[in-house]
């Protein structure tokens, strides 16, 4: 019987242009990700705000619609003002903006530990088995290995975040059966796709760094954390100094949320609704004649806002919708938040320049 | 000729690494030697285009260094000397994300992996994790990195440093079967002399950044006019002082003398004195430089 010893054999297929040789890196990092279970436990937990953002936009449509399927359901809207639960369509800009801001708040704490369980590992474990020979002696630039890097962490960022905003909108354009939805809802998509942009680069640059700081993954894990609520302490204690306008650009997750709320106007659309929930409030007590105590407003038959006042006669306060909070201490404008977050990003790409040597200056 | 090299010239800060360095390399195997701080390294990085020379020019495979570097790197496979891994994957893993990195498609890039490391010998390893290979096997698995895509010229920065004696024959049978029986240009950077002259037939000498020889092995080994090796089957010292005796300067050399006629003698009075002595010859050739003392004549006469 022969025995037929193949070898070396010549291999005369076709090679692929270098445009877009980081998608190799950034593949295999994906691919290599997902034996970590807690990552993937961590993606299942990050669809359920997408669930409830896109069940959320399918009430509201049917509720704009009055859909009688809506029927049984209508006791949830009972909470709302008048002139929401007789006019949704006027709010519909307000409402979809309030629940795409709630869920990229949600989201970004998912965004966190994702780039906590995703991002330490991408350099130091190169520094650390040396690697980084291997990539330069190939047809690749530093350019190339950091954006294949960086893609693995934009790529569970934006699967968790800009993904099933796309799709919650694209729902929420399908239950709401109006072509006027598309003009007038669609800086919320615009926000989420820069939202989702700006937060993936940030986090991802931010996470790169620390990674070529050190060949031991845990420490850069710890100093991730620390970066996140160290600046949030550094910030809270700053609120009791003269400079406390100031003290949110401290704080890395505020000043993430000083740049999304400018995106998405939310202020402007808080305000609006603030004022709504004011004026049907004044409403209710006119009708209440200040002789009983009214009810808290509701939304989805759930109380929301600061209980009235049991005289009645105090001054009213406009509620919180549930998850958020008009409350913010006064912060510095969002330029300056989008000044610090730019300023990290120049510092992040500094120290990779540095620690992240080309071959020319590599032993 | 596969590469060219005009005047290059490379200096970090106050040390010159490469002082107009001119070259032209045939293909086939090559090595190149040289000392510690001769340049080699640096050579290997200005053909992939890794570092910015400061002047000259040079080509590989036809394509310029500086501008086409990228494409360099594409048809060049590199053997780096480090011990570096690409780390949390297995073997044919490895392979297959290096054949990737280089633009190979995934599916190819696959398949060539499972066959680069069964003609490497890891074909046993192939599943297991990287970071648990021994030094031999790390370095048959850079070599598996280095052709998956076939390059047409591969480079191997000190293939055999740090190994045991077995595993370096191995590497030097896989360099010999890559060069012999599977036509790849080879191009082995080394100090061990053995180890080039195991493999290449073209020699590069380095020395403080400058060419000191380059050659055909076989050229550069060249005769001495006038001196032999004679081994005899009696006694080699009696048989030294006999010559000796006759006015020929004989050194025991191992297993045999090295003879150093006077001028204008032949090998006649070699045989003359055998005769005359009753000894047999039994090996009578002329003397050629070994690849050491090539290497010494360069680097001492640079020196």
């Amino acid at each position: 019987m022969p025995i037929l010893d193949q070898g070396y054999q010549h291999w005369d297929g076709k090679l692929a242009g270098h445009a877009f040789r980081w998608l190799a890196i950034t593949r295999q990092g994906v691919k290599a990700q997902f034996k970590n279970r807690w990552l993937v436990s961590t993606l299942v937990g990050a669809l359920a705000p997408a669930l409830l953002l896109a069940g959320f936009l399918i009430l509201w449509g049917l509720f704009e619609q009055q859909a009688t399927v809506l029927e049984p359901f209508l006791f949830l809207f009972q909470g709302l003002p008048d002139e929401v639960r007789h006019g949704p369509k006027g709010f519909r800009t307000t409402f979809w903006t309030l629940a795409f801001t709630l869920f990229f708040r949600v989201q970004t704490f998912f965004a966190f530990v994702l780039v906590m369980l995703v991002g330490p590992d991408l350099i130091s474990q190169d520094l650390r088995f040396n690697a980084l020979p291997l990539y330069l002696s190939r047809p690749l630039r530093r350019v190339d290995y950091f954006l294949g890097k960086l893609g693995v962490i934009a790529t569970f960022l934006l699967g968790i975040m800009l993904i099933p905003a796309i799709l919650a909108y694209l729902i929420g354009l399908a239950f709401s059966m109006d072509p006027a939805v598309l003009p007038q809802t669609w800086r919320v998509l615009a926000a989420s796709a820069a939202y989702g942009a700006i937060l993936a680069a940030s986090t991802g640059l931010l996470m790169l760094a620390l990674s070529s700081l050190s060949r031991n993954s845990r420490f850069v894990t710890a100093i991730w954390v620390g970066l996140w609520m160290l600046g949030g302490a550094a910030a809270d204690a700053s609120r009791r100094t003269p400079a406390r306008e100031w003290a949110p650009l401290a704080s890395y997750p505020a000043d993430l949320a000083s740049v999304r709320d400018a995106l998405f106007d939310y202020d402007a659309q808080w305000d609006r609704l603030a004022d709504v929930f004011r004026k049907g409030r004044e409403a209710m007590q006119d009708a209440a004649g200040f002789g009983g105590r009214p009810r808290r407003p509701r939304i989805f038959g759930i109380p929301f806002g600061p209980p009235p006042p049991r005289d009645g006669l105090g001054p009213p306060e406009p509620p919180s919708p549930p998850g958020l909070t008009n409350a913010d201490p006064a912060r510095p404008p969002w330029p300056w938040a989008a000044g610090v977050l730019a300023g990290l990003g120049v510092a992040s790409a500094v120290v990779l320049s540095t620690r992240v040597r080309s071959l020319d200056r590599l032993k | 000729m596969l590469i060219e090299l005009e005047e290059l010239t490379k200096t970090y800060g106050a040390v010159t690494a490469l002082a107009g360095l001119s070259v032209a390399l045939p293909g086939g195997a090559m090595g190149l030697l040289g000392p510690n701080g001769a340049g080699k390294t640096t050579m290997i990085r200005s053909l992939l285009g890794l570092i910015r020379i400061d002047s000259g020019r040079g080509r590989v495979l036809g394509m310029d260094i500086e501008r086409q570097a990228l494409e360099i790197r594409q048809a060049v496979g590199f053997v780096p000397e480090d011990e570096c891994l690409f780390p949390g994957v297995t073997g044919v893993q490895f392979v297959a994300y290096a054949g990737e990195l280089v633009g190979m498609p995934s599916r190819d890039a696959l398949r060539r992996s499972h066959e680069m490391l069964d003609y490497v010998g890891l074909g046993e390893a192939r599943y297991r994790r990287v970071e648990s290979y021994s030094t031999g096997m790390k370095q048959r698995l850079k070599i598996a990195a280095g052709i998956v895509h076939d390059p047409k010229l591969l480079i191997l920065d000190e293939p055999t440093n740090g190994m045991d004696p077995a595993g370096r024959e191995e590497i030097l049978a896989l360099c010999r079967d890559l060069a012999g029986a599977k036509g790849m240009n080879l191009l082995i950077s080394s100090h061990l002399l053995p180890d080039v002259e195991a493999v290449c037939e073209y020699v590069v000498v380095l020395g403080r950044g400058r060419l000191l020889a380059q050659g055909r092995i076989a050229d550069l080994k060249r005769p001495h006019d006038g001196e032999f090796e004679l081994r005899v089957r009696g006694d080699q010292e009696a048989f030294a002082r006999i010559l000796a005796d006759r006015g020929v300067k004989a050194d025991p050399v191992d297993d045999r003398l090295r003879i150093a006629l006077p001028a204008g003698e032949g090998v006649a009075s070699l045989w003359e004195a055998a005769e005359d002595s009753s000894e047999q010859i039994r090996m009578l050739r002329p003397r050629r430089s070994t690849l050491e003392e090539v290497f010494l004549n360069a680097v001492g006469g640079a020196g």
